[in-house]
C-alpha cells in the first residue's frame, strides 16, 4: 500500500499509471519540510545558550511548544479528515503523508522544547505519551509497508468470507462423515466443530498460536483412536482427511487475523494514547501557567 | 393413536422445506442412526438418544434411553411427562422437536416439527465479517479506551492537584508529605530550598502569576538591594530582540523586570543554587559608564575586559591622619602601615636571619631559612590570614629583654611606649646592672643574640650602662635603638614621654569590592602569586596583579584551567564576606575540606 508500486495498463489506450504511496508523495514533499523544521530547531536549540541549562520555560521554549502541541492538534484532525474523502491538493494521500512527517518531526521538536529536562512530573508524562504514540505510529508505518503483501499472499485469490466459507463446506462434510461414527468418534468430531475460529484472545491474535486448538485436539484424537486398523478401512480415515483439511483451512484464516491484528493493533496504542496526550498536554499548560 | 413427524430443512437461500410424515404406532425412537423414526443428523445426539410416546390420558413421554439427558421446555431431564394437549418443546442437541396436538383433519394425532436451531459448528454460525476479522472481537473499542484514559489522566494530573491546592492549609498546619500538586513540579528544588518541596504555593501564591520577590522575601528578610533601583533601571544595557520580547511578553502578563528569579534560577535539580551567569552582571557593567555616573570601572569578562586591581591602600594624609583610598596595582601603591620591614631580607636563604633561624632550630619552630608561614597563618575561616603579633613572629628574634631578676626575664613592654619609658627609668632608679658584654640600646640583631650563646647572659648584661635613663631612652627610640628600626618612632616634646611610636596598622582585607579565598589557592606556594622575595619596603603592596591571577583564571566560557564568573569573587548582593559561589563551595576542588564551614557562615553567613 505504501511503497509497492503497481503498473495497470488500460485496454485501448496504453496508459500507466504509478502507484505513489503517502511516503513517496509528491518526490517525499513532506519529509523535505518535516526535516527542515528539524534543522531550524536543531540549529536554533545549538546555538541558543541558556543559562543555567536548557528547560522549556525560554522563548525558545515556548516557541517549540506552541510549534509542538499545534502541530499535535492538527495531526489529530486526520481522524477527521480521513472520513471526508476529497481529490486534489490537499487530498488524504497528502494528509497522510504530512501526517506521518510531520508527526515524526515532533521527536525532534518535542524533545527540544524539554530541553532534556525530565522528571516524574506532568511535563514528562505527557512527553513519554507523545514518544508512544509516535512509535506505535512508526510501527503502524511499517506494518502498513510491509504486511499488505504477505496478508495478499496469505489469501490467494480468496476473499475472507470465501475463506470461511470454504471452513463452513469442510464442517458440513465433517458432520455429515461423522454420522455413522458411535459417541466417541462424534465427540470427536465435535471437537473440532465446536472449534472458534476467531476465539483466542489478543495474544493468539497476534502470535497466530492458539494452544487450545479443538481441530488439532481432534486430529490427534483420531490418530490415536483404538479402533484405527492398519489395513481396514475406517469412517475415521476419511474424518481424518478432512480434519487435516480443517486444520490447513483454519491456519490459513487465523495467518491472515494476525497480519490483519498487526496491522490494525497499533491503532489501539496510538489513537487512545493521542488522547491520553492532549489531555495530559493541557494539564501541562495549565500547571504551567498556574504556577507560573 | 399417531405421531406425524414434519421434518423441516431450510434451503440456501433461507426457504423453509417441511417433509410430512406420519406414524401409526405409539412410541417413536429418536436418534443419530439412520433406522430411527426420527433420524437427527447430529453428531450431539447418541445413536439410539431417545424415545417419545403416547401414554394413557391424553399425556405424552419423553424418554433418555441413552442416559444423556435432554431438555424439555427449558428444564434438563431424562423423562418427562406431559400432556398432549399442551405440548412442549424438547431439545436434543442442535435440534428442536416441538410437540403439539394435531387440529383439523390431523385431530388425534401428535405432531412433531423437528428443526435444527443451532448450526452445525461454530464457524458455521452467522459471523459479521468486518466485526469478526477484526481486533474489535478481542479488544475494548479505541473510543472508549480514549475517553477512560483521557479521564484518567484528567483525574489525576488537573483535577486531583486542583483539588489539593484548594483544601490543603499554606501556614504552619500544613503537613510535611507529599501534596498532588507536586505533580505539576518542572524539576527538583534545590538544596537551599529542599525543604519547601511540599510547599509550592510558598513561592507560587497566586494562581497564574509568576512568582513574585514578595515571596522571595517572606523568608530572606535580610537581603537588600544591589543598588537604588532607579540606578539600577538606568545602568541596564540593551535588551536585544530576545530580552526585550521577553520583557514586553512578561509585561502583558504584570511581570517585572529585575525579579530574583531572573537570577536565581530554580527547578534545576537537587544540586546547589546554580551561580548567576556572568551576562547577568555585564548586561549592566559591561559598558555601565556609557549610561550613568558612576566612579565603577566597566568590567565584561574577568579573562579579557576587567580593570586592574584596586586594592584599598592606607596613607598618611595630612597631619598623619590615617585615610583610605584605592589605588590601581598599575600605579605601584605604596601604603603606610606604621611599619619597618623589608620582606627580601627576611626571605633570604643565605643571609644572617637565615642563619639565626637555622640556628634557633626546630624547638623554637625554625631551624630552616625563614618562610612565610613562620610569622603568616591562616585564621579560622582558611580564606585570609591572622593578623602578625609581634610576640609571636618576632619574638624569637628581635627580644625586648633588658633585665633578669632571679630566674625572670625582665622585657620592655611591646605596644606601649609609655610603660617602656617608665620601665627603663624605673630600672635606672634601682641601680642598673653593669655588664660589658653588650653596648648601648642597640636593636637585637640576629645572630647577635645567638652568637652569645645564653639568653640570660643576655638579659643581664642588657646594656644597659649607658649614663642614665634618659640617655637610654633616647637610644631604645632612635637610629640602631630596640624600637626605631621596626617602628615609626616620633618625639613627643613632652618630658615625661618624650617618644611616641604610630600604632602599626596592617591590611587585614585589600580588596573589599571583591573576593579571594585562600584556601581555594593551596595548590600555589605563596610566592608564586606574591613577589615579597624582592620587596625591600613594608610600604609595599605584594598583590598580584590582575594578569597573574589570569593565567589560571578566565572568564565564565574560557578555556582556562579556571573559568571564573564574576560571581566567583564578587556577590550581588554584598554581605561584606564571600559570594555565594564561594560559600557553596562551588568550582573550587579539594579546597573544601580546608574551610571552617561554622565559622565562613558566622563571617558572611546568614540568609
Amino acid at each position: 500500500m505504501a511503497t509497492k508500486s503497481l503498473r495497470q495498463a488500460t485496454t485501448g489506450r496504453e496508459r500507466a499509471s504509478e502507484h505513489e504511496g503517502f511516503l513517496r508523495y509528491q518526490s517525499y514533499k513532506w519529509l523535505k519540510i518535516a526535516l527542515t523544521l528539524c534543522g531550524v530547531a536543531v540549529l536554533i536549540y545549538a546555538f541558543n545558550d541558556v543559562q543555567p541549562k536548557p528547560n522549556g520555560g525560554t522563548i525558545y521554549g515556548y516557541t517549540t511548544g506552541t510549534i509542538g502541541i499545534l502541530l499535535i492538534l492538527w495531526l489529530t484532525m486526520l481522524g477527521v479528515r480521513k472520513r471526508a474523502i476529497t481529490p486534489g491538493r490537499w487530498s488524504l494521500k497528502s494528509w497522510t503523508s504530512a501526517h506521518v512527517y510531520l508527526g515524526l518531526s515532533l521527536i525532534v521538536v518535542a524533545t527540544l522544547h524539554t530541553g532534556f529536562d525530565f522528571g516524574w512530573n506532568i511535563h514528562t508524562l505527557a512527553y513519554v505519551l507523545m514518544m508512544l504514540v509516535i512509535g506505535s505510529g512508526v510501527f503502524g508505518i511499517a506494518a502498513y509497508a510491509s504486511l499488505p503483501q504477505a496478508l495478499s499472499a496469505n489469501r490467494g485469490e480468496t476473499t475472507q468470507i470465501q475463506m470461511l466459507d470454504n471452513l463452513r463446506t469442510l464442517d458440513r462434510q465433517l458432520n455429515e462423515s461423522a454420522q455413522p461414527l458411535d459417541a466417541d468418534g462424534a465427540a470427536i468430531v465435535q471437537m473440532a466443530l465446536a472449534d472458534d475460529p476467531f476465539g483466542g484472545g489478543l495474544v493468539a491474535r497476534l502470535t497466530g498460536r492458539y494452544s487450545k486448538c479443538g481441530t488439532r485436539a481432534a486430529l490427534a484424537a483420531v490418530r490415536a483412536h483404538p479402533s484405527r486398523g492398519e489395513a481396514e478401512a475406517d469412517p475415521l480415515d476419511h474424518v481424518e482427511v478432512l480434519l487435516e483439511r480443517r486444520r490447513s483451512s483454519l491456519s490459513r484464516i487465523r495467518k491472515h487475523l494476525r497480519l490483519k491484528a498487526l496491522l490494525e493493533v497499533w491503532l489501539y496504542i496510538h489513537i487512545p494514547l493521542t488522547f491520553a496526550l492532549i489531555a495530559a498536554l493541557f494539564v501541562h499548560v495549565v500547571a504551567v501557567f498556574y504556577y507560573w | 393413536m399417531s405421531f406425524i413427524v414434519r421434518t423441516v430443512a431450510r434451503t440456501a437461500d433461507g426457504r423453509d422445506i417441511v417433509r410430512p410424515k406420519s406414524f401409526d404406532k405409539a412410541e417413536l425412537s429418536v436418534g443419530r442412526s439412520p433406522s430411527s423414526d426420527i433420524h437427527l443428523p447430529d453428531l450431539a445426539v447418541t445413536l439410539n438418544h431417545a424415545a417419545i410416546r403416547i401414554v394413557a390420558g391424553g399425556y405424552v413421554e419423553v424418554v433418555a434411553t441413552a442416559g444423556l439427558p435432554l431438555v424439555v421446555n427449558g428444564k434438563s431431564t431424562e423423562h418427562q411427562r406431559f400432556s398432549a394437549a399442551q405440548g412442549a418443546d424438547v431439545r436434543i442437541g442442535s435440534h428442536s422437536l416441538e410437540i403439539e396436538p394435531g387440529e383439523g383433519e390431523e385431530k388425534g394425532s401428535v405432531i412433531v416439527t423437528v428443526s435444527r436451531v443451532g448450526a452445525i459448528s461454530n464457524a458455521s454460525e452467522d459471523k459479521e465479517e468486518a466485526h469478526v476479522f477484526s481486533l474489535a472481537t478481542v479488544l475494548p473499542g479505541k473510543r472508549p479506551l480514549a475517553w477512560a484514559l483521557a479521564i484518567l489522566v484528567l483525574g489525576i494530573f488537573l483535577v486531583w492537584p486542583l483539588v489539593s491546592i484548594h483544601t490543603q492549609p499554606i501556614d504552619q498546619t500544613r503537613k510535611v508529605a507529599f501534596h498532588a500538586d507536586e505533580l505539576w513540579t518542572s524539576g527538583k528544588l534545590s538544596q537551599v530550598h529542599k525543604t519547601l518541596e511540599n510547599n509550592c504555593q510558598a513561592c507560587h501564591v497566586k494562581a497564574g502569576e509568576a512568582v513574585r520577590d514578595t515571596a522571595c522575601a517572606a523568608c530572606h528578610t535580610k537581603v537588600h538591594d544591589h543598588a537604588d533601583p532607579k540606578k539600577l533601571a538606568d545602568a541596564r544595557g540593551s535588551l536585544g530582540i530576545v530580552g526585550a520580547t521577553k520583557q514586553l511578553v512578561g509585561g502583558v502578563f504584570g511581570i517585572q523586570p529585575g525579579r530574583c528569579v531572573e537570577c536565581h534560577t530554580e527547578h534545576q535539580g537537587t544540586t546547589a543554587m546554580p551561580v548567576t551567569d556572568e551576562r547577568f552582571c555585564t548586561n549592566c557593567h559591561g559598558d555601565m559608564s556609557k549610561r550613568i555616573d558612576t566612579p565603577l570601572k566597566n568590567a565584561a569578562d574577568f579573562g579579557d575586559n576587567h580593570p586592574q586591581f584596586e586594592p584599598t591602600i592606607r596613607f598618611a594624609g595630612a597631619d598623619g591622619v590615617p585615610m583610605f583610598r584605592r589605588v590601581s596595582l598599575d600605579a605601584n601603591p605604596k601604603e603606610d602601615s606604621g611599619l619597618k620591614f623589608p620582606h627580601d631580607l627576611h626571605l633570604s636563604t643565605t643571609n644572617g636571619v637565615a642563619q639565626m633561624a637555622k640556628t634557633l632550630g626546630k624547638g623554637e619552630g625554625y631551624g630552616a631559612p625563614l618562610e612565610c608561614a613562620n610569622c603568616h597563618t591562616r585564621d579560622a575561616t582558611g580564606t585570609t590570614f591572622a593578623a602578625v603579633k609581634m610576640e609571636n613572629s618576632c619574638g624569637a628574634c628581635h627580644s625586648l629583654a633588658f633585665d633578669q631578676v632571679g630566674g625572670t626575664i625582665r622585657t620592655l613592654r611591646h605596644g606601649e611606649p609609655a610603660q617602656v619609658i617608665a620601665d627603663i627609668r624605673a630600672f635606672y632608679r634601682a641601680g642598673a646592672p653593669r655588664n660589658g658584654a653588650f653596648q648601648g640600646m642597640e636593636r637585637r640583631r640576629p645572630g647577635d643574640f645567638a652568637s652569645s650563646g645564653q639568653r640570660t647572659a643576655f638579659a643581664q648584661t642588657s646594656a644597659m650602662h649607658i649614663g642614665n635613663a634618659e640617655q637610654a631612652i633616647r637610644a631604645v627610640f632612635s637610629k640602631g635603638g630596640a624600637c626605631f628600626d621596626c617602628h615609626m618612632v616620633r618625639a613627643t616634646g613632652n618630658p615625661t614621654t618624650p617618644f611616641a611610636v604610630t600604632p602599626v596598622s596592617l591590611t587585614r582585607r585589600y580588596m573589599t569590592k571583591g573576593w579571594f579565598d585562600h584556601a581555594a589557592h593551596d595548590t600555589e606556594n605563596c610566592t608564586s602569586c606574591h613577589a615579597v622575595k624582592t620587596s625591600r619596603w613594608a610600604a609595599d603592596v605584594n598583590l598580584p596583579k590582575i594578569a597573574k591571577c589570569q593565567e589560571c583564571h578566565g572568564g565564565q566560557d574560557a578555556h582556562k584551567a579556571v573559568p571564573s564568573s564574576c560571581a566567583m569573587c564578587h556577590d550581588y548582593h554584598r554581605t561584606g564576606f564571600a559570594p555565594l559561589m564561594v560559600r557553596d563551595n562551588r568550582a573550587r576542588g579539594k579546597a573544601v575540606e580546608h574551610i571552617d564551614e561554622k565559622a565562613m557562615e558566622r563571617a558572611g553567613g546568614g540568609i
